[in-house]
């Protein structure tokens, strides 16, 4: 098994993440899931909240808020209404 | 014949307006890179979207309740809605023009049925306004800057009208930007939703129930299709404003080429009579 998966975070006026990371915590509707590799495929919808991850090249965190997160096959697609860099 | 004065004035007054051309010119190139990015900036979300869509439908496929969702359910077109994209200001070359005999003639096509029209941009509202064309809504100022959030509310507003009935089919139309000298004029319909093309759905954990993710996804595909022709649209007009613009500044140039010779052969003229004159005034004492 991969020791990192295929993180991706757009909004519909850029891409702000596409990176190979370790782990990732993703604030959903139900509240925060954690990712790692090898996680089973799930679907749904964004909260708002803290977005972090951290890979071989460093660590990152994001405000996002709504849209929908996809976890598949070592791919996670964060598709957010919002995000920024600052933090909360 | 015009006089020197007279012709150096000319020359001048048309190296001001090519001055001013090439300034153009210069500010929609750069405008134009800027909408380009923004073009690109936007293809991976949209790219996103589509796989997403298409394997939530996939998932749900079947369920009944997905037949009646009101942003799937197609009725006989009677009235329709035709969101309408031009630019703010002329001065684009055929821009405008091309969209608005577009328009004309989508309107004559569907003459049986009633089309009503939402506008973006001031020169296509300017123009079915002074027709007296039904416009239900008018949108300007996005050539100028825009944001994802003017195009999600224009979409809402679509939606709703939708939703309660009052329109029956939403066409887009605009300039779709092919390259620098090539705009392609383009009418799409966004409502009711093309059913998405299912894939193989993978076996999901679903958080929420797929029925009411896919609720989700559906107005955010008009959203997108709305932005996405905002952008196409922007960078069109730019890159045409650019090329009439360069076209200007050529033509002004050869103008002054023309205005220059001539001027010079005026002035050569008056030169060579007023030698003879010298000439033949002392031939005439000898």
């Amino acid at each position: 098994m991969a020791d990192t998966f295929l993180l991706e975070v757009a909004t519909p006026e850029r891409l702000w993440v596409r990176e190979y990371v370790r782990e990732a915590q993703i604030p959903c509707r139900n509240g925060y899931i954690g990712v790692l590799p090898g996680h089973a495929a799930l679907l749904s919808e964004l909260g708002s909240g803290q977005l972090t991850y951290s890979g071989d090249k460093g660590s990152g965190s994001l405000r996002i808020s709504g849209g929908w997160v996809e976890v598949l096959d070592d791919h996670v697609r964060v598709l957010a209404d919002e995000a920024s860099e600052e933090s909360t | 014949m015009p006089s020197l004065i007279d012709l150096r004035r000319r020359i001048r007054s048309v190296r001001n307006t090519q001055q001013v051309t090439k300034a153009m010119k210069m500010v929609s190139a750069a405008k134009l890179r800027r909408a380009q990015d923004r073009v690109l900036a936007a293809r991976p979300y949209a790219a996103m979207y589509r796989e997403l869509r298409a394997r939530v439908a996939a998932a749900v496929a079947g369920d009944e309740r997905l037949a009646s969702h009101p942003l799937l359910v197609s009725r006989p077109e009677q009235r329709i809605l035709l969101v309408f994209l031009t630019a703010d200001r002329g001065l684009a070359g055929a821009f405008n023009t091309n969209l608005i005999r577009a328009a004309q003639t989508f309107i004559q096509q569907h003459a049986d049925q009633q089309v009503e029209l939402v506008t973006i941009g001031r020169k296509g509202r300017d123009f079915f306004r002074k027709r007296k064309a039904p416009i239900v809504a008018e949108y300007t100022g996005f050539s100028q800057r825009f944001q994802y959030a003017d195009a999600a509310a224009v979409a809402r507003f679509l939606i709703e009208r939708y939703e309660r009935a009052e329109t029956d089919a939403v066409y887009l139309l605009y300039n779709e930007f092919k390259s620098l000298i090539s705009a392609r004029l383009t009418v799409t319909r966004i409502l009711p939703v093309e059913p998405a093309q299912t894939v193989r759905p993978p076996d999901y954990i679903f958080e929420q129930p797929a029925i009411e993710l896919l609720a989700g996804l559906l107005p955010r595909y008009v959203e997108i299709a709305v932005y996405q022709a905002l952008l196409e649209s922007v960078a069109a007009e730019h890159a045409a404003r650019m090329t009439a613009m360069d076209q200007a500044t050529k033509n002004a140039g050869e103008m002054i080429a023309r205005l220059t010779l001539f001027m010079n052969r005026v002035r050569q003229a008056s030169i060579t009579k007023e030698i003879i004159e010298v000439v033949s005034g002392a031939e005439a004492l000898e």
